[in-house]
């Protein structure tokens, strides 16, 4: 195509460079030359430039955060791995700070595990389920070799497993007398509230070795308590 | 490149994102809050459609909360964000359209995808309107291009279309949103 003069109008590649300014100055100059005499390209240009800007200058479309946040958080929760073998921590640094915190971590345990276990052991008497009275666990310590973290343990597997026990019980939850069932439920959202504290300390803390330790224990004793329910069911 | 969409760090968010890095999920919605409205922007247009970009937004932060911990700093968090929305809205666009060809057929034209045609749409339209109208690839490289700031070269890099195939998309996609937005 050519202008009325007889000149070749602008090349595709020659307009669209010309309107986000992408040409090679040399070019350049040849093309605002042309452009500058023929009026059809030029309004080209110009409407390809308009349509650049207005894009640039929209508002972007509203993100619907509110609607979007719990899902993502919920997705988040539930790939969130915790690792709760402790880093090793070197000897001498910030003991007196880990043993402040095991204390408050042992605190907000204790009650949680003595509460579990007292009724943790359930067994079989003349056909019935019957809980009997369990050893109280001592309050952990940062040397406690019951609270040794298996380096598989994280608060995923936990809690895979513990909501297998729990769909099991659940199945068998008939096979249970009212007050056992009631006693298990009682002492397993003791437990979880004492997990749910210790997930909240670590949100602080998160690198705090002791305060992972305790989880870890906390999560332990979660397990165990409902495998010693489900094998007597 | 220049993130484009991608708001600037606010004052003290290094603290913010040491803490998301330790797992602190409060500190990381903080981050969700700051960033999430220029990686929904680029997810919107990119995509076309708001359910596939609330997806690839979820998407976006679930990948960007597991790999926070890669994030050194040695860049703005807001252009990590942006790269890595990039990345994920592409990774959505091949999966969806692994037999559509659209990225490498120099021929592709801008057929609106089918859930743009199914909407109804007015005779003038918006921006966002028309973009959804434009093929995959047309609309993902005038986004990259003309909003993002991508050169053809980076673009070409990203969804792996020759540069010259990027350029004539961008060119189709800027014809096309002259026709509705300019008639």
């Amino acid at each position: 195509m050519t202008t009325p003069e007889g000149i070749p109008h602008l090349t595709e590649a020659e307009r669209q460079g010309a309107a986000d300014g992408t040409l090679a100055s040399a070019r350049r100059r040849a093309v605002d030359a042309h452009l500058s005499a023929c009026d059809a390209c030029d309004a080209d240009v110009a409407r390809l430039r308009g349509v650049i800007a207005r894009a640039r200058a929209s508002e972007p479309p509203p993100a619907p955060l509110d609607a979007l946040w719990p899902d993502i958080r919920a997705r988040i929760e539930r790939q969130k791995v915790v690792p709760l073998v402790p880093a090793v921590t070197p000897n001498g640094v910030g003991r007196s700070r880990v043993a402040r915190v095991v204390r408050i971590g042992a605190g907000l345990v204790a009650a949680g595990l003595v509460a579990a276990l007292g009724m943790s052991v359930v067994a079989r008497r003349e056909g019935r389920v019957v809980v009997s009275p369990a050893p109280v666990a001592a309050a952990p310590g940062a040397g406690d070799a019951r609270l040794a973290s298996n380096p598989a343990d994280s608060s995923r597997l936990y809690e895979q497993e513990v909501q297998t026990l729990l769909d099991e019980l659940r199945l068998r939850r008939a096979l249970l007398r009212p007050d056992v069932a009631a006693r298990m439920d009682h002492d397993v959202r003791v437990i979880d509230a004492a997990i749910a504290e210790l997930q909240d300390a670590l949100r602080e803390d998160p690198n705090n070795p002791a305060l992972r330790q305790l989880l870890a224990a906390s999560y332990r004793q979660k397990r165990d308590l409902l495998r010693r329910v489900d094998d007597a069911s | 490149m220049t993130a484009g969409t991608a708001g600037a760090a606010a004052p003290g968010a290094s603290d913010v994102v040491r803490r998301a890095q330790q797992g602190d999920v409060q500190a990381f919605e903080s981050l969700y809050r700051a960033h999430g409205p220029a990686v929904y922007a680029l997810a919107r247009r990119m995509l076309g459609d708001d359910g596939e970009a609330r997806d690839a937004m979820q998407d976006v932060f679930v990948r960007a909360w597991e790999r926070l911990a890669s994030f050194r700093g040695d860049s703005a968090l807001a252009t990590w964000l942006h790269r890595l929305g990039v990345n994920v809205i592409l990774e959505r666009l091949r999966t969806a359209q692994r037999d559509d060809r659209r990225f490498t057929d120099d021929d592709a034209d801008d057929t609106p995808a089918p859930r743009a045609v199914a909407d109804a749409i007015d005779a003038r339209l918006d921006l966002d309107a028309a973009l959804a109208r434009l093929s995959p690839g047309a609309r993902t490289v005038f986004v990259l291009h003309d909003l993002e700031g991508y050169s053809h070269a980076e673009i070409a890099q990203m969804t792996g279309i020759a540069a010259g195939t990027a350029r004539a998309q961008l060119w189709r996609a800027r014809r096309h949103l002259m026709r509705h937005l300019d008639p």
